[in-house]
């Protein structure tokens, strides 16, 4: 993905081309739906929203400053029009108290299968207060990159690393009742 | 469980495609967005001398209730000095008919955002 490319196709929008949008469009609908769908995990919705980002991102293109990437500035307008949504309308939850462990006769060792496992983890950080479980989507979608992460959600560094930290924790002491013993190992 | 173990499970998420349809679905709502009509501004020239009536209005309230408080109880004690501004203050704002230009200022800001509401409901 080149950011001569971006450039190019926001220069010609902002001169009336509005077909030049279609570039923008194909380049970042496979990042745009798929960090949607890390907020809501419902494809439908996910399409959805990444749509609403798409058409506010085209009514604000002359509000982007040259000095950040236009990725940079896509995914900040993104994360914080996901964020919002979701706040307006929550993804149904469980509390990170009431999750429980599934039944899986196979996990002999006191531990759950992996698949089963994964899936506990995930649903325990859409149980988290919204301002941690975001700070760990996003950083996860920035392939566990602390400045994309400060970018996307305006922050500061320090801010970010703090909630990923107090997310993580508040994770660890939750799950240690779900998991089993051979995956509670203490961070060294 | 370690950091370790978080970051390898959080990690691997699954990836979706968007749908077939997706861009073409985009490109239909920014066209439409194009060729709507663009939302009509605040009427600002012709609100400004309503605006300026109702802050003369509750200027002049507060000016005419300041200077009758001073001028009429200066020599009475603290309780029935409020009771008397109090007073003061519902006779000023009579006198200009301030309840008719709030509620004009009520009105009008309800149509204003019932008309908004209206619009963009049909967008």
């Amino acid at each position: 993905m080149s950011a001569a490319a971006d450039q190019a196709a926001v220069e010609k929008v902002l001169a009336g081309d509005t077909s030049a949008f279609e570039d923008i469009v194909r380049r970042w609908q496979g990042p745009l739906v798929n960090l949607a769908y890390r907020f809501c995990r419902d494809r439908d919705r996910a399409e959805e929203m990444a749509q609403e980002a798409f058409l506010r991102t085209y009514r604000s293109l002359a509000n982007w400053r040259r000095e950040a990437a236009f990725s940079t500035w896509l995914f900040a307008l993104a994360t914080n029009l996901y964020c919002s949504e979701l706040r307006r309308i929550p993804v149904r939850t469980v509390r990170l108290d009431d999750i429980v462990e599934p039944k899986d006769g196979r996990a002999v060792d006191g531990g759950l299968e992996e698949e089963d496992q994964d899936r506990v983890v995930r649903r325990a950080v859409f149980a988290l207060p919204p301002k941690y479980r975001e700070a760990l989507i996003l950083f996860y979608f920035h392939e566990m990159d602390v400045a994309s992460t400060a970018r996307s959600l305006a922050l500061p560094e320090g801010t970010v690393k703090a909630r990923l930290s107090r997310g993580r924790e508040m994770l660890r002491s939750k799950l240690s009742k779900q998991l089993g013993e051979p995956l509670l190992r203490k961070e060294t | 469980m370690r950091q370790d173990d978080f970051d390898s499970i959080l990690s691997k998420d699954e990836e979706i495609i968007p749908s077939s349809g997706f861009v073409v679905s985009v490109m239909d709502a920014v066209r439409h967005e194009t060729e709507a009509p663009p939302p009509i501004p605040f009427p600002w020239k012709r609100a400004l001398p309503g605006l300026s009536a109702a802050g003369f209005a509750l200027v002049s309230v507060f000016v005419v209730g300041i200077t009758l408080f001073i001028g009429e109880t200066a020599t009475q004690p603290l309780p029935a000095k409020l009771l008397s501004a109090f007073a003061l203050i519902f006779q000023g704002w009579n006198a200009v008919g301030a309840s008719w230009i709030v509620l004009a200022l009520v009105l009008s800001l309800a149509s204003v955002k019932l008309s908004r509401h209206f619009v963009s409901d049909k967008a």
